[in-house]
């Protein structure tokens, strides 16, 4: 969880796009694992599903974020 | 409880940060980053109030989908993000802009804090009936029995995006390859990656689409996975679009909604009326909904991150 409120911090603050870029994915990887805990906290199995497709959709918005960076496009 | 109000506090601050942030960002690209890690916190935020289905549909539709969305958005802007600072409006029309918001934000507050106790609602009835379509998910249940003109209506409108989208073609373009012409990338990471992920990723949206009929999850979820999925292979050169033109893609588009609607139709001479279900096959019915929809709106979904054709066939 504080990883997740530091990387929001990061997103926040970046100075660069690709601080920002990483800091999304901190993000991402925090939050899925903060979903994980969750599902074993409150007992609710449908949340590992949640935190499953953000896995999945945390990767995709990575490859997106990379060719979108201006200057790296080739 | 400590722990948890703890936990709870962290979380609102952070979707108010990124939230404000989102909206002070100077410029696009900045907003888009603060918009996907919004939808994060806010999918955590949903999970917290127990309603997994939306934090399902906030993860993979409002992070995932929107976010790649407006950042093609942002990439095909370019430049008119400066003119856009440029001519700034009025300054009596900001403040009449600030004034409504201001308004609309306390009324909502003053209608919140003002909620009957208990607050109307028809969940118990649902819960009630959900045998009846036999389905365990009682939101799967009230989309697709009771509130199924809403979900088809949606569907369209998917439809009417993609139609949307592909009428901004150049006449040149038009009948060629959706999205931009690119040269075959010779990136071996994003190579590697579009061959490992989308596997994994397709199970899970198959996984997502199965299980909502008994669990959070549905058909636009698991199309909004399975749509993510294919775009990714997309951007690393390994597949191309089939033409504009192609029969067989408008087909595909279609498909939900129609079968949908021929579903409703029947139900309106075997059972109660539009969009009702005969007693006998609801579960089966239902479930072949959900999977017409979720091939619809995954292929609609990729037609509308891809874009519109730029270069004739």
């Amino acid at each position: 969880m504080l990883t997740v409120v530091a990387g929001l911090w990061r997103v926040l603050r970046g100075p660069t796009d690709a601080d920002r870029m990483m800091a999304a994915q901190l993000l991402g990887t925090g939050g899925i694992a903060a979903l994980l805990l969750l599902a074993a906290g409150m007992g609710n199995g449908a949340i590992v599903d949640a935190a499953l497709s953000l896995s999945v959709l945390a990767a995709f918005a990575s490859v997106a974020f990379a060719l979108a960076v201006p200057g790296r496009r080739r | 409880m400590s722990a948890t109000l703890l936990i709870d506090l962290a979380l609102a601050f952070s979707v108010l940060a990124a939230a404000l942030w989102t909206v002070a960002a100077r410029r696009a690209f900045e907003a888009v980053v603060g918009f996907v890690a919004f939808g994060l916190v806010l999918s955590l935020a949903w999970v917290r109030l127990g309603t997994v289905d939306v934090a399902l549909t906030e993860a993979a539709v409002g992070a995932g989908a929107s976010g790649v969305l407006l950042l093609g958005a942002t990439a095909r802007l370019g430049a008119q993000t400066l003119a856009e600072v440029r001519d700034q409006p009025a300054m009596a029309l900001r403040i009449a802009t600030g004034f409504f918001c201001a308004l609309l934000a306390v009324a909502l507050g003053w209608t919140l804090l003002n909620l009957g106790d208990p607050a109307p609602s028809l969940a118990p009835l649902a819960a009630a009936n959900l045998a009846a379509t036999e389905l365990g998910n009682p939101v799967s249940g009230v989309l697709l029995a009771w509130r199924a003109l809403d979900t088809l209506l949606e569907a369209v409108v998917l439809v009417l995006a993609v139609i949307g989208v592909w009428s901004v073609a150049p006449d040149g373009a038009w009948g060629g390859i959706p999205g931009d012409i690119q040269p075959p990338r010779r990136d071996p990471a994003l190579r590697l990656a579009a061959q490992i992920i989308p596997p994994i990723g397709v199970v899970i949206g198959v996984h997502l689409v199965w299980t909502g009929a008994e669990a959070p999850g549905g058909a636009f979820q698991g199309g909004t996975v399975l749509a993510a999925m294919w775009v990714l292979a997309w951007m690393a050169g390994l597949v191309r679009p089939p033409a504009v033109s192609s029969r067989r893609l408008r087909v595909w588009v279609i498909l939900g909604p129609i079968v949908f609607i021929a579903i409703g139709l029947l139900g309106s001479f075997l059972a109660d009326g539009f969009l009702a279900y005969p007693a006998a096959f609801t579960k089966p019915l239902i479930l072949l909904v959900e999977a017409a929809l979720t091939f619809s709106i995954a292929v609609a979904l990729v037609l509308l991150l891809v874009g519109p054709p730029k270069a004739a066939p």
